[in-house]
């Protein structure tokens, strides 16, 4: 009875926010759709890094309702497509940073509990943030948002296009898969070891794991029987409580979250993956991965990836054995490899990390994988972008010279076919955006 | 001019000569010593201060650059120790305007940090060498990828941290690598030196920018005073006189008659009341700018700005200062309202107007990037030239150093690097690196790693 009349409670509330929202639209700061631009584009006299097949030069791209439609040295497109000449110009994928902080305020780690697998980094995502505009042009077109590493296992991450000066929602990546951020290592066991608690030790911050993951299983075991219960017609059956921590947990243990684990030492990787088997789920990837190299045959066995930086090392112990022939190396052991920033700043110049790393020893090829179908692929969006490919979104950066260069600079950034920045238009070379928005 | 040059021509020509007649004894020793002679031909030597060479040859010895030029044009000694350099580019070591190469090993752990002493904002008598730890980990890694020479610089929470040494990135020991002890000061205005963390009534002097100010200027204005009375004792004890009386009397000497009792503090301060170095003054807002070229010049000090990400608007006024600028970081973020590159190309920007740039990786373990953001610098308008001249002559001139470094000169240290491409590219990759004149192996704990795990 009760439950019923909060049903109705709950029911009429929405209606009225519902019904405010649409009185309010005429008046919404929110900017109208953009201008329909992304019909029938031609990309023209570039030379084309597709990512999956080699290097076009000379080549043209149609884009055809924001997807590419054709790729090649000459494409059939309608007369009045729209012309983006990039004649001596270099064109590739928009690039895709694989971890990222940005556009989340000050609410990047609820760093209360070690577990906290019900914290929606979407709830915080500051879509108006000009980090997001920053990266863009920077050539970036697509960003996992990930929870801190405060926590064992943090928050549900979000996936943005970085369509900047358009609403929140035109920002997510529609049907981009759910991933879910754990961390490991230093950083728990100094949060919660500071505080007196548990975990303050590698041995605690694993149990806590252990011991979440036993819960969840029972969750799930009480659904099961009731659900089972419910199927075979017993009117009597009593609903388990509903509680958002365990059902998130639930999720992990079913393989509907993509997980992606904050792990520098090589023991720990090893230890996490015992963990994975021990209680039937999947890592995605690992994250900054420093000493990946030095298991990269296991980690590859195990069909898990890792994103991590070029050079950065000796921060804390844990990255005291960061070398930058981490990549190198464990791409030739088979580890699919993404460079990712982490950062405010390196998210701007991920193409000068992947030069940088072709300068210890990875082909040009696979470095630009490294920030573009790599990525995508750790992210679960690699069927959608990463590459230059038709079907895919048109996603696309264009370039002043050979991009994974010190001084090569973005143009243009298109994604699904419409210009979003454009370096030769003054102020901040945005075209969707409106000061003061 | 002319004649400098062939002054110094035959001073080389005389060391040359005494090393060859060392070497006729020691036969073999070549490759060993800095006393031996290596060649470097064929490559494209950056000279920096008179063109590029291509297919030149270069000769070190003694540690030093003994000639350079076109092939052909140098005499090739026959004890030396020829390396075939054909394709790639010969670069003069680059010099790091700002780091904390010694200073730091794992930044997480205080154990390994001796950054800055934060117990109080006045401490010019700290100084790097005391900790700077020569066996670093870090060091071979900068070294190589081409850094050869660097400020060790302490960190900036202070407005007076302490004073900077130069350092040469090989040597046996700490002794070996300090080339220059106490070369130049820095001075911070940044707003970070505020004592105003935590709680409001946590807060001490000096919490705002305002104490920050009168506390640096009662601070010049106490060794001015210090200088006015040991200038004073120094006067009357030369006229002589009193030598006498201080004998009869020993207790008298520290009473108004003796020199004034003696402070480190102060005593720091003198070389940069005199001008004798430069006073690294960093500063990033236009105003802290303006507050602090105001108080260096108010004590004539010798002035080379620091960072000045957010100072666009003054670019004109510090041109006409002829200050020298370390320009950076330009990773740092542009405000909330400015477009994307408002940082990036500041050096550009700075360059335009005249103004001596030097770059800064302000890093320690990534000091080896220092020529990316050189690199990067000329995607946002810097010509080349002045990108490479930022990381080799500016900052050897700046610090004072110029008549060692800096550039691929007869005469100068023999700190030379070889590459298979532009220096500023990160696709490019350091093939040799000799400092002193003496090869460097490339080894480092990070390519150590590397070999042990890459089967």
């Amino acid at each position: 009875m009760v439950r019923r009349s909060t049903l109705h409670w709950v029911m009429l509330v929405v209606f009225l926010l519902a019904a405010l929202a649409v009185a309010q639209q005429p008046a919404s700061n929110e900017p109208q759709q953009p201008p329909s631009f992304h019909n029938d584009v031609v990309i023209r006299g570039g030379t084309i890094l597709t990512v999956t097949h080699g290097k076009i030069e000379n080549g043209s791209i149609y884009i055809h309702n924001g997807k590419i439609a054709a790729v090649g040295k000459t494409v059939q497109a309608p007369s009045n497509a729209t012309v983006i000449d990039a004649t001596g110009k270099w064109v590739m994928p928009g690039i895709i940073d694989s971890h990222s902080h940005i556009a989340l305020d000050e609410d990047v780690n609820e760093a209360t509990s070690p577990i906290t697998p019900h914290m929606m980094m979407k709830d915080a995502f500051d879509y108006n943030d000009k980090m997001i505009y920053r990266a863009l042009a920077g050539g970036v077109t697509t960003s996992l948002l990930l929870h801190g590493s405060a926590n064992m296992i943090g928050g549900q991450a979000v996936v943005i296009k970085h369509k900047y000066g358009l609403g929140r929602d035109d920002l997510l990546f529609p049907g981009a898969p759910q991933s879910i951020k754990f961390a490991s290592g230093e950083n728990p066991k100094r949060v919660y070891g500071q505080r007196n608690q548990l975990p303050s030790t590698r041995m605690g911050n694993f149990e806590v794991m252990r011991q979440s993951f036993v819960e969840a299983r029972e969750y799930m075991r009480e659904w099961d029987d009731y659900n089972a219960k419910v199927k075979k017609g017993d009117k009597d059956a009593k609903a388990p409580k509903r509680d958002l921590k365990l059902e998130a947990l639930a999720d992990i243990l079913r393989g509907k979250l993509l997980v992606q684990i904050h792990c520098y030492r090589a023991d720990e990787f090893l230890t996490e993956m015992a963990l994975a088997k021990e209680f039937g789920y999947k890592i995605r990837a690992f994250h900054h991965a420093l000493e990946a190299y030095k298991v990269a045959d296991k980690i590859a066995a195990n069909g898990v990836a890792i994103a991590t930086w070029p050079d950065w090392w000796g921060f804390k112990y844990e990255g005291w054995d960061g070398i930058p022939w981490n990549a190198v190396i464990s791409m030739h052991k088979g580890v699919r490899v993404a460079l990712k920033s982490d950062s405010e700043d390196v998210t701007r110049r991920l193409n000068q990390e992947a030069g940088k790393i072709i300068h210890y020893g990875v082909p040009e090829e696979e470095a630009l994988k490294m920030i573009t179908l790599n990525p995508a692929w750790i992210i679960g969006v690699d069927d959608r972008v990463g590459s230059l490919d038709v079907g895919k979104d048109a996603d696309i950066s264009i370039w002043n010279s050979y991009p994974l260069s010190s001084a090569a600079l973005v143009d243009e950034v298109l994604i699904d076919g419409d210009v979003y920045f454009d370096r030769s238009l003054p102020g901040l070379g945005l075209t969707h955006y409106k000061e003061g928005q | 001019m002319l004649r400098k040059f062939s002054l110094l021509l035959a001073f080389v020509f005389a060391l040359a000569s005494v090393s060859l007649a060392q070497t006729a004894k020691k036969p073999g020793a070549a490759s060993e010593s800095t006393s031996g002679t290596i060649v470097l031909r064929g490559g494209k030597l950056l000279t920096i201060t008179h063109g590029v060479i291509e297919n030149g040859v270069l000769v070190m010895r003694n540690g030093k650059i003994a000639s350079v030029g076109a092939a052909g044009s140098v005499t090739i000694p026959r004890d030396a120790k020829v390396i075939d350099v054909t394709g790639m580019t010969v670069y003069p070591g680059l010099i790091d305007s700002e780091t904390h190469l010694g200073l730091t090993e794992i930044s997480a752990d205080q154990m390994t940090n001796d950054l800055v002493e934060t117990s109080e904002e006045i401490m010019p008598h700290m100084h790097v060498y005391d900790a700077f730890h020569a066996e670093t980990a870090l060091i071979p890694v900068a070294r190589i990828n081409g850094i050869t020479n660097a400020i060790v610089a302490p960190a900036s929470q202070d407005t007076l941290p302490g004073q900077d040494s130069f350092i040469q990135l090989d040597g046996r020991s700490a002794e070996e690598m300090l080339m220059v002890r106490d070369i130049a000061m820095p001075l911070n205005f940044t707003g970070r030196q505020r004592r105003n963390q935590g709680q409001f009534q946590n807060y001490k002097f000096p919490s705002t920018r305002m104490g920050l100010a009168a506390q640096l200027r009662q601070t010049f204005l106490d060794a001015q005073d210090y200088d006015q009375k040991l200038a004073a004792y120094e006067k009357k004890k030369s006229s002589g006189g009193d030598d006498k009386d201080k004998d009869k009397d020993k207790d008298k000497e520290k009473g108004p008659g003796g020199p004034p009792k003696r402070d480190l503090k102060l005593e720091a301060l003198l070389p940069y009341l005199h001008g004798q170095k430069p006073v690294v003054v960093a500063a990033e807002e236009p105003n802290d700018l303006l507050t602090a070229i105001e108080l260096a010049n108010e004590f004539h000090l010798k002035v080379v700005l620091n960072h000045l990400g957010h100072s666009a608007s003054l670019l004109d006024k510090v041109a006409a200062t002829h200050f020298p600028v370390i320009v950076g970081p330009i990773y740092e973020q542009p405000k909330e309202d400015e477009r994307y590159d408002a940082v990036f190309k500041l050096p550009a920007e700075m360059a335009k107007r005249g103004i001596k740039i030097a770059f800064a990786s302000y890093d320690a373990h990534n000091s080896r990037n220092l020529p990316y953001a050189a690199g990067y610098a000329v995607g946002f308008g810097l010509p080349h030239d002045e990108a490479l001249k930022a990381i080799t002559i500016n900052p050897a001139q700046i610090w004072g150093v110029d008549d060692r470094l800096g550039s691929l000169d007869a005469g100068k240290e023999g700190n030379v690097v070889v590459a298979n491409g532009d220096p500023l590219d990160v696709k490019t990759d350091v093939k040799h690196v000799f400092i002193n004149g003496v090869e460097i192996p490339l080894v480092s704990r990070q390519t150590e790693l590397r070999d042990q795990y890459w089967k």
